[in-house]
């Protein structure tokens, strides 16, 4: 399967592997310290000791970007798997059951849509992530998972709305027809003939999400409001920004990661899509 | 209540005025007609929902407005000014009064920090033609870099221009418009010093600063429209192609590129029409951060405003704003597909 790609794919789906290796080993890996001050500030490419450079701090960057994946990544990909699973049902019910179910949740779908998803994210961080006594800021973990909810809620209807659009498709085939017209039940016919047939264009579109998140992470933390001080991609954009004149390496390497992670997971988005398009015109 | 009879009412009942005449004689156009005003319900059910529910939340923040900005020093001054402002209102009977407000074209009051108020209608009337500018703009600059770029990968495809094209365009499609604003601001604007990277000239105080000013956040934000322009071109051109007309029109003996342009283009464009005009509502309000980063001050960065300074009112009145005139664009771009594509109207939608 990995062999049919094409090299654009390879290398995508190699930098995304890549990507959740430095997620997941990234504190085992042998990296310096990245919250120790060093002496060489402003650094360029491979100067001795630091692979990517030092920012005006003295934070050496290569280690920033691999601890920094780990927020990022996990933001990414819990909000699209919650937000998958979610929208998915939603939009399974509401394309199998039409009527009014598919009124109302399109009516909802569409509500969530037209606001800017930037906007609504903003929203909904400032209401879950600001507690009532300003003097003592939310601690980390709340706003990571403040982030991650209102990232859920920002993916539901996109997801929901394909997945109701590719189960009207398939409700309508023949062998789903059949089903129904032989007395199967329908929580039977939406586990056997309607999931499976929906699955991969929910992956397809998930995949797409992910670079969505990111992006809306990385925008969110240059508001001033995403995961503070460093910890995430976005939040190193943010910090290199006002020492842009002195260090500009420090807000192009981040730039150039989260850049290059969201083209790979939108590129082997697309190739599950092409691969989908292949399996339905051979039927 | 006399600002019922204009607003909701009225249309009420022209609905029911229609749905009665649907019922009595069924014709083919009554029932267009009523398709129409269903669809509109819809649109209506939706703006409503979307003001409702981010007033909704913005009430949910922490601190009430109430706070913010009264400024009397005594209880009963402070309750004088509450009840002044409507600030004393609950979420349903202040969304109300909101929206009839909204519906007679008053926007609704912009608190100000030190009590008192002054009409958001100030603030939209320099927002908005900033943005409808800026808009414009981009959709131009793209439109007239994507269009070639379709011809030439569909007249191409599959060949190793249409390839390397293509592959580009996927590229810059995937780019965050905010990374590449920044990369262009330090390049451009603080390296090269070629433009400037903060604030807006309006046309007025020279035409020359105007655009200069404006280069950088257009180009950022027409990069990945262009890739998806051209994408959604390719396709269409190259199931065109494929069209008995247009090998007719080559077996005439007219040059390719004429048929190209003329007898093509004309009729691939329909989808690009359609996306073109779903991107204007989210153009208007959804650069939210391309507007912070160049400080233009439309309305993105009104937005952004208005939901940290707790601006419940005026925010509804912007993202209403947003969704009428997103509605407005794709009723124009419906007429337009029509005039550019005559055989669409025949159709039984």
């Amino acid at each position: 399967m990995f062999k049919k790609l094409s090299l654009f794919s390879k290398l995508s789906v190699l930098w995304v592997g890549l990507m959740f290796f430095f997620a997941i080993a990234g504190r085992l890996l042998p990296i310096a310290d990245p919250t120790e001050f060093f002496e060489v500030q402003g650094a360029g490419l491979f100067s001795p000791g630091h692979i990517l450079g030092t920012d005006m701090n003295g934070y050496d960057l290569f280690a920033n970007i691999v601890v920094g994946s780990r927020y990022s990544l996990l933001i990414a990909i819990f909000s699209v798997g919650f937000g998958s699973l979610i929208g998915g049902i939603l939009g399974i019910a509401a394309g199998y059951l039409r009527g009014k179910t598919d009124y109302v949740l399109s009516v909802l779908f569409n509500i969530f849509l037209s606001i800017p998803n930037l906007i609504l994210s903003l929203v909904l961080i400032a209401v879950l992530a600001t507690s009532s006594d300003p003097n003592e800021p939310a601690s980390e973990t709340r706003r990571i998972i403040v982030i991650i909810i209102s990232l859920t809620i920002v993916i539901i209807p996109i997801l929901g709305r394909i997945t109701r659009g590719a189960t009207l498709a398939w409700t309508s085939s023949e062998f789903v027809v059949a089903a129904k017209s032989m007395g199967m039940k329908d929580m039977m016919i939406i586990r056997r003939h309607i999931v499976p047939n929906v699955l991969p264009s929910i992956y397809a579109v998930a995949f797409l999400a992910v670079g969505i998140v990111i992006v809306v992470e990385g925008s969110l933390s240059l508001l001033g409001i995403g995961v503070g001080n460093g910890t995430s991609w976005g939040s190193m954009l943010a910090r290199a920004q006002g020492d842009l004149e002195y260090a500009p390496i420090a807000l192009f390497v981040p730039l150039t990661f989260l850049g290059l992670t969201v083209i790979a997971c939108n590129q082997v988005g697309d190739a599950l899509r092409q691969r989908l398009d292949s399996r339905e015109s051979k039927l | 209540m006399a600002f019922i009879a204009t607003g909701p009412f009225d249309f009420f009942c022209s609905w029911l005025f229609v749905s009665i005449c649907y019922r009595l004689f069924g014709g083919s156009k009554l029932r267009k007609l009523n398709q129409t005003l269903q669809a509109f319900t819809k649109l209506v059910l939706v703006l409503l929902g979307a003001t409702f529910l981010l007033s909704l939340i913005v009430r949910l923040l922490p601190g009430s407005p109430a706070d913010f900005y009264t400024n009397a020093l005594d209880e009963e001054g402070r309750l004088a000014q509450i009840k002044d402002l409507g600030l004393d209102r609950n979420v349903i009977s202040g969304y109300l009064h909101w929206l009839f407000d909204f519906v007679r074209g008053d926007f609704g009051p912009f608190f100000m920090s030190g009590g008192g108020t002054r009409p958001t209608s100030l603030i939209i009337s320099q927002a908005v033609p900033r943005s409808l500018l800026i808009m414009l703009y981009v959709q131009v600059v793209s439109l007239l870099i994507s269009i070639p770029l379709g011809l030439i990968t569909a007249y191409r495809a599959d060949k190793a221009t249409d390839r390397v094209i293509s592959t580009a365009l996927f590229t810059g499609s995937a780019i965050p418009g905010f990374a590449l604003a920044l990369a262009l601001g330090y390049y451009l604007g603080v390296r090269l010093q070629m433009f400037p990277t903060i604030g807006y000239v309006p046309m007025s105080e020279g035409l020359g600063e105007h655009f200069k000013h404006l280069v950088l956040p257009v180009i950022s934000l027409s990069v990945p429209l262009c890739a998806s322009y051209s994408r959604i071109l390719r396709t269409e051109i190259i199931s065109t192609l494929r069209q008995d007309f247009v090998t007719m029109a080559v077996s005439k003996g007219i040059s390719n590129s004429r048929v190209l342009v003329k007898h093509v283009l004309r009729p691939s464009s329909t989808a690009l029409i359609t996306t073109a005009s779903l991107n204007m509502g989210g153009l208007i309000g959804g650069t939210v951060i391309i507007d912070q980063i160049f400080a233009l001050g439309g309305m993105g960065q009104q937005i952004t405003f208005a939901v940290f300074a707790r601006q419940y009112i005026a925010l509804q009145s912007y993202i209403a704003l947003i969704a009428v005139a997103f509605i407005l664009f794709t009723v124009l771009a419906d007429a337009l597909i029509g005039v550019v594509d005559p055989r669409t109207k025949n159709r039984n939608v």
